[in-house]
């Protein structure tokens, strides 16, 4: 089961960033996979705000989708777009530390 | 050379995906592990938080027991003097006086009236220990030192192992149920050094260090295993940790063959003092 969730157009947007596509595996609304839903939609309305689209998939619902992407664990974070390919793991907490990993800390602002 | 780039970088994208994958699940990030059938979900943090509540409960308990247990050793041993002790006696002042009375005729009389007053003798000496045993009176009396210091000679006469005791301490005031836990302690590190070390030397050192209370009972024997220290048969290590871990303490025991055993318990001063001694 995918829900997408868009956030397109703002002032952001306008300023000419490209819009990232999230694809987040989550297992129902178990603790870790409610965290990383929350902390991603902080991050990208911090940091993307107006030019993200989220799309959840959850693996009790969707396990065919979760295989094709090699998900081993939920929470699981792919970045599809702008390439290359972005996974990180938990609940992303650590804010830094998922910023970087998804290129968002510097001139990403 | 590009065909030998490409696994090395592979390989390292792969070391990277795992090491993500372990610190996720050490930090119990996960919450559920998707296999090629089934989809397990794993609720390690509300397993650890459950497991720590009960431990948490079990800790509880086991200090309310110990006190319950303290009370009522005392009350027995409070009654056992106060009660029994006094009958005998009085026993005792009317076999003497009974003594008294016999003529020198009365030969057979007089030998019974001796056999019974040396067996009321070794009763009232028996109640007498029983009663100590249970709760020494000392500890109320003259306190935690000087009742270990009587506890470690008597221990010494029955034992025949040689012993020292060392302490920095100085006129302390130590709480009841703080005094309590530290002579239960040391009397269970003491049979347990009769019963199993084989030693024919034991040092019990009761120190204050910084904010701490330290206490050691080391011997010369031939040591413990790690296997024995935790075992679940160990009821007397259990029991002395449990002491300890309800004074927010912890005991450790270390032993090998050529340096014997050594107990180390530490404690808070804050929690084994009374506030005007801390």
């Amino acid at each position: 089961m995918r829900k997408t969730r868009r956030r397109e157009g703002g002032r952001s947007a306008a300023a000419g960033g490209a819009t990232h596509v999230f694809r987040l595996f989550v297992a129902g609304n178990e603790s870790n996979s409610a965290q990383a839903k929350g902390n991603l939609v902080r991050l990208c309305e911090e940091h993307l705000k107006g030019r993200y689209q989220i799309e959840t998939v959850d693996v009790l619902k969707d396990a065919v989708t979760a295989h094709e992407n090699n998900v081993l664990v939920t929470p699981t974070l792919i970045l599809i777009r702008p390439l290359p390919k972005v996974t990180v793991l938990g609940n992303l907490s650590d804010t830094s530390q998922v910023l970087a990993a998804l290129r968002l800390t510097g001139d990403e602002r | 050379m590009k065909g030998q780039k490409t696994p090395y970088l592979e390989l390292e994208a792969k070391m990277k995906e795992a090491e993500a994958l372990i610190r996720v699940l050490r930090t119990h990030q996960v919450d559920a592990i998707v296999g090629e059938r089934h989809i397990m979900l794993v609720r390690l943090k509300q397993a650890e938080e459950n497991l720590k509540s009960s431990r948490n409960q079990l800790r509880a308990l086991a200090a309310y027991l110990l006190s319950v247990r303290e009370n009522e050793r005392a009350v027995i041993a409070r009654e056992l003097h106060d009660e029994f002790g006094q009958a005998l006696t009085s026993l005792q002042l009317g076999l003497s006086w009974v003594a008294a009375k016999v003529t020198p005729k009365q030969q057979p009389l007089r030998e019974k009236i001796r056999s019974l007053s040396t067996l009321t003798s070794t009763m009232i000496r028996s109640v007498r220990k029983i009663a100590r045993e249970l709760r020494p009176g000392v500890l109320d009396e003259l306190g935690l030192v000087k009742t270990l210091q009587s506890e470690v000679r008597e221990f010494e006469g029955h034992t025949g192992i040689r012993c020292r005791f060392e302490t920095n301490l100085g006129k302390v005031r130590f709480d009841r149920l703080g005094g309590v836990a530290v002579f239960r302690i040391v009397q269970a590190a003491l049979t347990n050094v009769a019963r199993h070390a084989e030693a024919s030397r034991a040092i019990i050192a009761l120190r204050k260090r910084k904010k701490d209370l330290i206490l050691t009972v080391s011997d010369n024997g031939k040591g413990i295993t790690k296997k024995q220290v935790s075992s679940q048969n160990s009821l007397g290590i259990i029991g002395m940790r449990e002491r300890a871990l309800a004074l927010d303490g912890t005991l450790t025991l270390t032993g090998s063959k050529s340096e014997g055993t050594t107990l180390t318990v530490r404690i808070p001063l804050s929690r084994v003092l009374t506030g005007k001694g801390s």
